[in-house]
């Protein structure tokens, strides 16, 4: 007689909460202090109220003097605001050195575990260890009623509180003006920090550490966005330091700028816009157009700057994608793709400098979904940045009559590069925003699928990529996570399961805590998030209490595990097929050009 | 001249460069082994199965793929010009000239299959793919025969619809005598290695002519059967090209494991009547 069907609890969103030491008495301390204090309670609905926000997405956390709070490079997925005592920000790129950073490593596989797979791997289809997800249920339910002694049976992760498991690893800095290069910045109680890596989805800008024995909340990004969404206190809040600090600190980066002293750094901020184009949830938009005329899409892509116009500022992209588009016959050709870090204009603003002449903009700028723009106006950056610029070091004249002969050339950074299809084809099905894109060069591919078979063979059996995807040419772009610049996926998770690696910044997923929900299925617009079914070790598939199946998602993960790194490029037996960052054009330049 | 060459030119060069200075000393070496009075085909054979085991590591480290043993494809490189030493080797040791034993016969003709196999499975893996790239649709493998199926459900769909709409049985009876054999089955293999479109062509001819006889809606119905029967010409081509990538393997590493099979039982039969084993 066959066994019965395994029946699991559907996953919820806060069965694994934050911080499984988190109680009533900590929420209750924490909404004593403004600006919690002032938020209106009836603003959140029955099903996610305040208290249970903070309870679930938050953490109290202590710090001692020196004790690094998140690093510089880092992938966040939590802000922190200030309860007591002080923080120091470590001013300047590579203020610390990495190595006093402590960094954790990414758990590999050692040498046995890695041949182990041989035997381990399930044969069936996407099975799991079920007490995995017991064990975590009961871990965080015996935390809440006082009782530690909660071991996972069999399993690695410690069913420790967030404190517990980030003190394992904290890191301090002993001796801090002699390991310091630049100058720091105190943030003191009451603050916010760390906001703008949590919701941009970008890297921490700076290594903060703290001041003296503190006192912090950690709220993960979840809790965060619903906190902006219903309190207009903390919404306003976290908008000014958003706009004050991302404006600072990429200005701060900005190659042209770095020469700058801190007074002119201020005067040249002071006096630069923050611009914002595009929806933020811009994949929605994207998903619904794809499969319109490209011509019409273009045009309903916001104009940043226009080719023709006067270079009225220079623009900085600070996060998002930008098309750069020239006029052709009756219609426009993509030279380019900008994203955050590169700017617009400043070649015309200072060959107009240089030259006394009025050249316009060569080309038109256009949002590509959302994008930031710091625009810093023409004459701030005749009087500040151009004179700080060595002769050499400033961008050649444009040769008017040349450009005019060659109006598609591109920028400099694709300069004869990449053919114009293939940028129009990367800006078009937006793989712009692709840092490990999965290109397949299908005139060597053979179809063999030795690829998907090591992807399987380090997966549990599971594959985790389709070898099928938008075609140009022979060259395809493969089904596969591209661990994206701006990974859309992150942005409805409520459990916070799919994250981004704290060291290497792929986006990968906690099975654990992902509840099946499917939000980020939906949000990726390539596509490159599969739901599965579950299955127990006998292959039947796990319903929940509804009888319902219980589903996961599951995605690439880059062979984070594995020592040799993503199987499938070092499977491949022609040379096939490359994961490539489509930023840097050089390589895959270079990579089509083979 | 450099100059003009691209980058996989050069590669090539290089690599045939070396495997030629490799077989020169091969040669050399078993020369040497002559006129100093040793057993030149002990050392050479034993060089050779030793190039054989090597060749068919490649087959095992394609099961490790988690394992840090170099990317496959500096592994398929090393394949190929490990193969052509083989042949080398092969023929140093066997003195340029069939041998006359019946086991030796067998052995050599095994090598020779290995070989030509290699060969074959070589020159299709560097011309095939372009050929499946440029010919229509990237299509999976093991989806082929669903997409078949599905395209066959749509065409007899639409040779219904085309009954409903017109009023009409000539598109109906078209399919039922010229196309429905066309889209029960795919094509074999032999068609597609020998190039002929002839049959389609003859299909399309024919369409062509009934449009000269039909209304507007049926153009319609018959443009778009067009387009089917191009869909279906795709998904047998891609079905033979890539089964002939697939299933080429299923000879060349069955016949490498009786060659190895063979060669261990040739050394040790040569060792036994050398007294080795005595």
């Amino acid at each position: 007689m066959a066994e019965p069907t395994a029946t699991i609890s559907r996953p919820q969103r806060w069965d694994v909460p934050f911080d499984s030491q988190m109680d009533a008495a900590a929420v209750d301390r924490v909404l004593s202090i403004a600006p919690f204090s002032r938020i209106d309670l009836s603003n959140f609905p029955k099903s996610t109220p305040l208290r249970d926000i903070l309870l679930n997405d938050a953490s109290v956390r202590a710090f001692g003097k020196g004790e690094v709070i998140v690093r510089e490079g880092d992938y966040g997925n939590s802000a922190f605001f200030i309860i007591q005592g002080s923080v120091k920000v470590a001013l300047g790129k590579d203020a610390i050195p990495a190595a006093l950073l402590g960094r954790r490593e990414t758990h590999k596989k050692n040498f046995f575990e890695t041949i182990g797979q041989l035997w381990s791997n399930p044969p069936h289809a996407e099975v799991r260890d079920t007490a995995r997800y017991q064990a975590a249920r009961d871990a965080t339910a015996a935390a809440r009623s006082g009782d530690t002694r909660s071991p996972i049976p069999g399993g690695s992760r410690s069913p420790l509180s967030r404190k517990d498991a980030t003190k394992a690893g904290a890191v301090f800095l002993s001796d801090i003006p002699a390991v310091l290069k630049g100058g720091t910045a105190t943030l003191s109680a009451g603050v916010f920090f760390g906001e703008i890596a949590a919701l941009g989805r970008t890297p921490r800008t700076a290594t903060i550490f703290a001041d003296e024995p503190s006192e912090l909340l950690e709220i993960r990004w979840q809790g965060l966005r619903e906190l902006r969404l219903r309190a207009p206190e903390i919404k306003q809040f976290v908008d000014t330091n958003y706009r004050k600090y991302s404006l600072e600190n990429h200005l701060r980066e900005t190659e042209y700028f770095k020469d700058l002293s801190p007074e002119e750094l201020k005067l040249v901020a002071d006096q630069t816009r923050f611009e914002t184009y595009g929806g933020f949830d811009w994949h929605t938009d994207y998903k619904k157009n794809r499969d319109t005329d490209p011509v019409e899409r273009l045009r309903g892509e916001p104009v940043i700057a226009e080719q023709g116009q006067y270079a009225n500022g220079l623009i900085l992209i600070r996060a998002g994608f930008a098309r750069l588009s020239q006029k052709y016959n009756h219609g426009e050709r993509t030279a380019s793709y900008l994203a955050r870090g590169q700017m617009f204009g400043f070649k015309e603003i200072a060959h107009n400098w240089r030259t006394k002449e009025s050249v316009s903009l060569r080309y038109t700028l256009r949002a590509l979904g959302y994008v930031d723009v710091l625009v810093v106006p023409t004459s701030v950056v005749e009087q500040y940045v151009l004179p700080k610029i060595a002769a050499e070091a400033l961008p050649k004249l444009i040769k008017t009559t040349e450009e005019a002969d060659n109006p598609i050339s591109p920028l400099e950074q694709l300069s004869g590069k990449l053919p114009t299809d293939f940028v129009e084809f990367l800006v078009d099905h937006r793989f712009i925003n692709g840092r490990a894109t999965m290109l397949i060069d299908l005139d060597r591919c053979t179809r063999c699928d030795d690829c998907v078979r090591a992807c399987a063979a380090g997966h549990d059996n599971n594959p985790r990529f389709v070898r099928h995807g938008q075609q140009l040419g022979s060259y395809m772009v493969a089904t596969a996570c591209m661990h994206c610049l701006d990974p859309v996926c992150m942005i409805g998770c409520p459990t916070g399961a799919i994250s981004r690696d704290a060291t290497g910044g792929q986006v990968v997923i906690n099975d654990t805590t992902c509840i099946g929900c499917s939000t980020c299925a939906n949000s990726c617009p390539y596509n490159n998030i599969q739901m599965v079914e579950i299955r127990d070790a006998r292959g039947e598939p796990l319903l929940d209490q509804e009888k319902k199946p219980v589903t996961k998602a599951a995605k690439c993960d880059l062979c984070l595990e594995q020592p040799a790194g993503p199987a499938c490029v070092r499977a491949c037996p022609h040379d096939a097929l490359a994961r490539l960052n489509i930023r840097d054009t050089d390589t895959l330049a270079a990579w089509l050009q083979r | 001249m450099a100059a003009t060459l691209t980058a996989s030119a050069r590669r090539i060069i290089v690599r045939t460069g070396l495997l030629a200075i490799a077989g020169g000393s091969a040669w050399t070496w078993q020369r040497h082994l002559a006129t100093s009075l040793h057993h030149t085909a002990v050392a050479t054979g034993l060089a050779l199965f030793a190039t054989c085991l090597a060749l068919a590591l490649f087959n095992s480290r394609k099961k490790l793929p988690f394992l840090p043993l170099l990317r496959a494809a500096t592994w398929t490189q090393f394949h190929i010009y490990a193969g052509w030493f083989s042949v080398l080797l092969f023929l140093i040791h066997t003195g340029f000239r069939w041998p006359d034993g019946r086991f030796e016969c067998l052995l050599a003709s095994v090598f020779a299959l290995v070989a030509v196999s290699g060969i074959f499975g070589l020159i299709l893996s560097r011309t095939l793919p372009a050929r499946l790239t440029q010919h229509g649709e990237n299509v999976i493998y093991e989806r082929i025969p669903a997409l078949r199926t599905k395209l066959q459900r749509d065409v007899e769909a639409l040779v219904l619809k085309s009954v409903e709409e017109t009023k009409s049985c000539t598109i109906a009876d078209f399919y039922a005598a010229q196309l429905k054999a066309y889209f029960d089955r795919p094509r074999s293999l032999p068609h597609y290695l020998t190039r002929r479109d002839a049959p389609l062509k003859k299909i399309l001819g024919e369409i062509r002519l009934l449009e000269r006889y039909t209304n507007e809606r049926e153009h319609a119905i018959l443009a778009e059967l067009t387009e089917c029967l191009r869909a279906k010409e795709n998904l047998d081509f891609q079905r033979a090209g890539q089964g002939l990538l697939k299933y080429w393997l299923f000879v060349h590493i069955p016949l490498t494991a009786s060659l190895l099979l063979l060669g261990a039982f040739h050394g040790l039969y040569v060792f036994y009547f050398a007294g080795g084993l005595r």
